[in-house]
């Protein structure tokens, strides 16, 4: 990293590549979507650290994929299959999530309300939107069904972070929601504040949330990468496509 | 079996207005752009698209107004070159009924028609405002497990799919990833591939196991070089950067992007630069 560059628990993007890889344990079975460089990387990184066991199907259709350079601005990207020995069909990962077999799906939303469901469809009226988005992708099948869903997303203000979503793509098995702001948990259908990225205020966080937060002086802090981390995400990444949501 | 080698002036043309049409690939992989540029050029129109995840073929259809109607879970150019412009505008201004998927949904669609029942259960979907928005309904499971959501029969009138290599009578063998291509050849009334290249295929008797989309389903093989451009095709091509930086900047103006397909799509039908 270059001398001007932030110290990494002030890089928006390290952090939430860091909060996200902490996330997925050993031994899971982890999936991502269209459009997840993040997450794409997170897992990586996880199974270089402290997940070296964890099974990474994307929906490029790879099964622990070992890629010698990173896909920027496709997660659907051939690349992703290299080192892969078997394939998936996106149908198989859906089957699996429907069967309870998917231990963690990463999904985002355009809007985000505080129990932790998205909007990727509309804005305004669905049937005759204001803007019409992209749409859910296997959100609203997976989200129900996978056991722990992951939710991230790069912009943290009231636009994202609604009290009410225009229209609910997808509601289920929310678990986290990691941001440049902080980790939400999802407790008794409600998200909360799990800790706060280094410098980041509760007044801060508070203004940027469109529905209401408990945080305050005593909101735990989200630990700084280690130096192992660090180590880990510039050996998977060392194109940093994980900044590429920031861009 | 027949040869069914054609070209893809013909294989479109069969195609009527009003058809569902399936296109293979996912966003900006292996979708069938040479089919696509010409059913822009014969200027087909009232088409309902069907796809899990579109990109360039289903906005360049939503923008040239061939599309009446998208049934995807996804249309959009992924974190490179964000939001899908041309069926943006198409469906906010009312041109494009949004037809919105989970893909799973499309799937479970594609799998009824396969199995020549009218419906298809399918997992999840609870929660969402999608069932009410789109009328899918949630029966009871008769055998006495509760309610499961209901999506009805999707059957494409044609399916166009690019793969990397066919023979003749239209055996296709895809290199990566199959994305939702084998069902779509299941599903459709009519399948046309498309190929990088036709080969003899003698070899595919040593290993009919990797030919992923049997020749019984195909009805029309075109060889079409660069069949997938300006999308990549696993094997052969990436995605064409600027090309797509260049559409998905024009397509945000109507005259900008009636002057781009006239000089880069229409200009380019028949021979596939890239």
């Amino acid at each position: 990293m270059s001398g001007d560059a932030p110290a990494p628990e002030h890089d928006p993007a390290v952090m939430m590549a860091a909060a996200l890889s902490r996330l997925l344990r050993d031994g899971e079975t982890v999936f991502h979507g269209v459009a997840s460089p993040l997450p794409m990387v997170a897992t990586l990184l996880a199974k270089r650290t402290h997940a070296p066991d964890l099974v990474y199907l994307g929906i490029a259709g790879g099964t622990d994929p070992e890629p010698r350079r990173l896909p920027d601005g496709s997660t659907v990207d051939p690349v992703l299959l290299e080192g892969s020995r078997s394939l998936l069909t996106l149908a198989d990962l859906f089957d699996l999530s429907a069967r309870g077999r998917l231990d963690v799906a990463f999904l985002s939303g355009v809007q985000i309300d505080g129990a932790g469901r998205i909007n990727m469809s509309a804005i305004g009226d669905f049937a005759r939107p204001k803007v019409r988005l992209p749409g859910g992708a296997g959100s609203a099948a997976l989200m129900p069904t996978a056991k722990r869903v992951i939710l991230w997303r790069t912009k943290h203000d009231p636009r994202v972070f609604v009290d009410r979503l225009d229209f609910v793509t997808a509601a289920g098995n929310v678990d986290r929601v990691v941001t440049p702001l902080c980790v939400f948990v999802r407790r008794d259908g409600r998200l909360e504040v799990e800790s706060l990225h280094p410098g980041v205020t509760p007044g801060e966080l508070r203004a940027a949330t469109g529905f209401a937060v408990e945080v305050g002086p005593g909101t735990p802090r989200t630990p700084p990468p280690t130096a192992a981390e660090l180590a880990a995400l510039r050996a998977v990444d060392p194109g940093e496509v994980f900044r590429s949501e920031f861009r | 079996m027949r040869d069914k080698r054609t070209d893809l002036a013909a294989a479109v043309a069969a195609v009527a207005d009003g058809a569902v049409v399936a296109l293979g690939g996912n966003t900006l992989h292996r979708g069938p752009c040479a089919a696509v540029h010409e059913l822009v050029r014969q200027g087909k129109r009232g088409l309902e698209i069907v796809k899990t995840a579109g990109a360039y073929d289903v906005d360049l259809l939503c923008a040239t107004g061939c599309a009446a109607a998208v049934s995807a879970g996804f249309v959009g150019f992924e974190t490179a070159y964000g939001m899908a412009p041309g069926y943006r505008r198409a469906v906010e201004s009312g041109a494009v009924e949004a037809r919105e998927h989970a893909c799973a949904t499309v799937i479970a669609g594609l799998r009824a028609a396969i199995q020549g029942v009218p419906f298809m259960p399918v997992a999840g979907l609870t929660g969402s405002d999608l069932p009410a928005a789109r009328g899918f309904r949630a029966v009871a499971d008769p055998y006495g497990g509760g309610e499961v959501f209901v999506v009805p029969a999707i059957v494409p009138d044609v399916a166009f799919l690019h793969v990397q290599e066919a023979d003749r009578f239209g055996n296709g063998r895809i290199a990566g990833t199959l994305f939702e291509d084998v069902l779509m050849a299941k599903a459709a009334k009519r399948v046309v591939l498309t190929a990088e290249r036709i080969v003899d295929g003698a070899g595919f008797a040593e290993e009919p196991a990797a030919v992923a989309i049997p020749a019984l389903l195909v009805d029309a093989v075109v060889e079409a070089p660069g069949g997938a451009w300006p999308l990549g095709c696993a094997g052969c091509y990436e995605p064409d950067a600027a090309y797509l930086a260049a559409y998905t900047r024009a397509a945000k103006d109507p005259a900008a992007l009636a002057a781009f397909v006239a000089e880069r799509v229409l200009g380019q039908v028949g021979a596939q630069a890239r």
